[in-house]
């Protein structure tokens, strides 16, 4: 056992994994642009923005298409999933931890001087976990209620009658106010992460690629380096 | 023979031209002066030229009743009955010439028998406000009027929500007449307001719903947004429409559940909004200290 065993760059994303991603943000930024016309019609470039995508009605069908597109792309995920999990090796790499709680606190000691080192991170650290179960939360939050708008005649008839006087309100609130979470979160924290940090900008090629060299591994997800590499010392 | 025939038809001749020298009523004559006086005596003669109403060349047909030295010679036809009543209904309202705003009945019968059994019409005839709209208040000047398909008319599909606003934004309004406070705002905020605003044409406008000029109130069993009405109203776009769903659109204020719950929707966007901008700018902060003082260390 030696060097020979530990490969220049690992496999972080397979194929389906990645057309995931690619189907997931196409959709994710056409539903925010077109959706954000209507959120903010009120404020002035809204009209000229929504002309831009080809006028209110063929904004709402592009809203349409690209969410039903997002919500089969999720459903397939979990169908990938249980593949994943069926040919075996699959680990709960991205099931949050209570070391994540605990690699929070650490980073911030890092970030603050106090701690010399960099968390402890495993396959995925918990920004990565964080941006990960977002996406759940956005589907059940933002798909379901998208669901709802778009279907207004039919769920209706779901609802509860003593709920009908403010539950629209609350679907409407859902889908709106958390797509706009979303984006923000998208737009400050992942695009910090894997586009505007020095070491990975413009972006982090691993969209593509899929790959990540060893040295990113074992810098940045160190407990992962050692899980798969642990007992073959590189030095 | 010869001079018989010739005398009848200077007769006719001269009997054709008398009434119009006697009283120049066309629309040039008017604008001479009108064209160019300031105030509210003005007449913007290309403006009026390109108005529905810019074809008709009589000023006279709506204003009958002319007053002052300046106008002596130019009179119009009595006003009718119907004219005159209406006349005496708004002329609480202190319009400047009540007869001349109410001369719209003449031509536009069928939305006159319209409007007075409507809300705003027995509003004005019958309760003799001055509250409720007369022509003008929502189609403005008769001499600049554009088609409803334009863009500039007051009631065109897209802009009949502000018109309609100017009165039922006023709180004063709704206290007095009973009807949900925050109606514009709600309607304005919900989707089909919003819609309407980048325009969605097939968006529903208060008159898609309301009506217009047959207006009734919300409480009147006869309103088409009332009782069993509504569900065919909402029908109209929302095919198959219920009970349960037509419940949904009341314009009343926002229900304390509703209303708590986008608090706390606000409240968890912005919290996450801090901790992110604040883990960012750490991780910033140390990407950079650790570039300047710790050179050499783990990173590459």
């Amino acid at each position: 056992m030696n060097n020979q065993t530990i490969p220049k760059e690992i496999e972080r994303f397979d194929l389906s994994a990645r057309i995931q991603h690619v189907i997931m943000f196409t959709t994710f930024l056409l539903l925010s642009f077109t959706g954000w016309g209507l959120k903010y019609a009120y404020q002035d470039p809204a009209s000229a923005w929504i002309q831009f995508w080809g006028g209110a009605k063929m904004a709402g069908i592009i809203h349409r298409v690209a969410g039903i597109t997002m919500l089969l792309d999720f459903i397939y995920h979990q169908f990938y999933l249980v593949n994943q999990a069926r040919k075996g090796g699959f680990r709960l790499s991205l099931v949050p931890m209570p070391k994540d709680v605990v690699d929070l606190f650490h980073n911030f000691m890092y970030f603050f001087g106090i701690r010399k080192e960099k968390p402890y991170f495993g396959k995925f650290n918990y920004m990565q976990k964080f941006d990960y179960w977002a996406v759940y939360w956005g589907m059940f939050i933002i798909g379901a209620s998208g669901f709802f708008l778009a279907f207004p005649v039919t769920v209706s008839s779901l609802f509860p009658l003593w709920s009908i006087q403010w539950i629209w309100d609350v679907v409407i609130a859902m889908h709106s106010d958390e797509a706009l979470l979303a984006i923000v979160f998208i737009m400050i924290f992942h695009f910090y992460n894997e586009h505007l940090r020095s070491e990975v900008f413009p972006m982090n090629w691993m969209w593509i690629t899929g790959k990540m060299s060893i040295d990113q591994l074992k810098h940045h997800h160190p407990a992962e380096y050692d899980h798969l590499f642990g007992d073959k010392k590189q030095k | 023979m010869g001079n018989w025939l010739k005398a009848l038809l200077l007769l006719l001749f001269t009997l054709v031209w008398v009434p119009s020298v006697g009283a120049a009523t066309d629309a040039a004559t008017c604008l001479a002066c009108h064209g160019s006086m300031e105030g509210a005596v003005n007449v913007d003669q290309e403006k009026f030229s390109k108005s529905v109403h810019g074809a008709m060349n009589d000023c006279l047909m709506c204003h009958l009743t002319l007053k002052g030295a300046q106008h002596q010679g130019l009179s119009g036809g009595k006003p009718d009955s119907t004219v005159q009543a209406l006349a005496a209904a708004i002329s609480p309202k202190g319009g400047k010439d009540s007869i001349a705003q109410a001369a719209c009945v003449t031509c536009h019968p069928d939305i006159y028998e319209a409007y007075k059994a409507s809300v705003h019409g027995r509003n004005v005839i019958v309760k003799k406000s001055s509250d409720g709209p007369v022509c003008t208040d929502c189609h403005g000047s008769p001499h600049y009027i554009q088609p409803k398909t334009s863009k500039e008319s007051a009631v065109n599909h897209f802009n009949v929500v502000h018109t309609c606003g100017v009165c039922h934004e006023e709180k004063v309004m709704s206290e007095k007449y009973g009807f949900s406070t925050h109606v514009m705002e709600r309607y304005k905020e919900s989707f089909h307001g919003r819609k309407l605003k980048v325009g969605h044409s097939g968006a529903p406008s208060c008159a898609s719903c309301h009506g217009s000029h047959d207006i009734k109130s919300a409480k009147d069993p006869a309103s088409p947004v009332a009782g069993e009405n509504k569900k065919k109203t909402c029908s109209k776009c929302h095919a198959g429409a219920t009970d349960k769903f037509v419940a949904a659109i009341t314009h009343k204020p926002m229900h304390p559940i509703a209303h708590f719950t986008e608090l706390a929707l606000i409240v968890l966007t912005i919290s996450v909004f801090a901790f992110i901008c604040l883990h960012v700018l750490l991780d910033i902060f140390a990407d950079i200290r650790d570039r300047l003082f710790r050179k050499g260390g783990k990173h590459e």
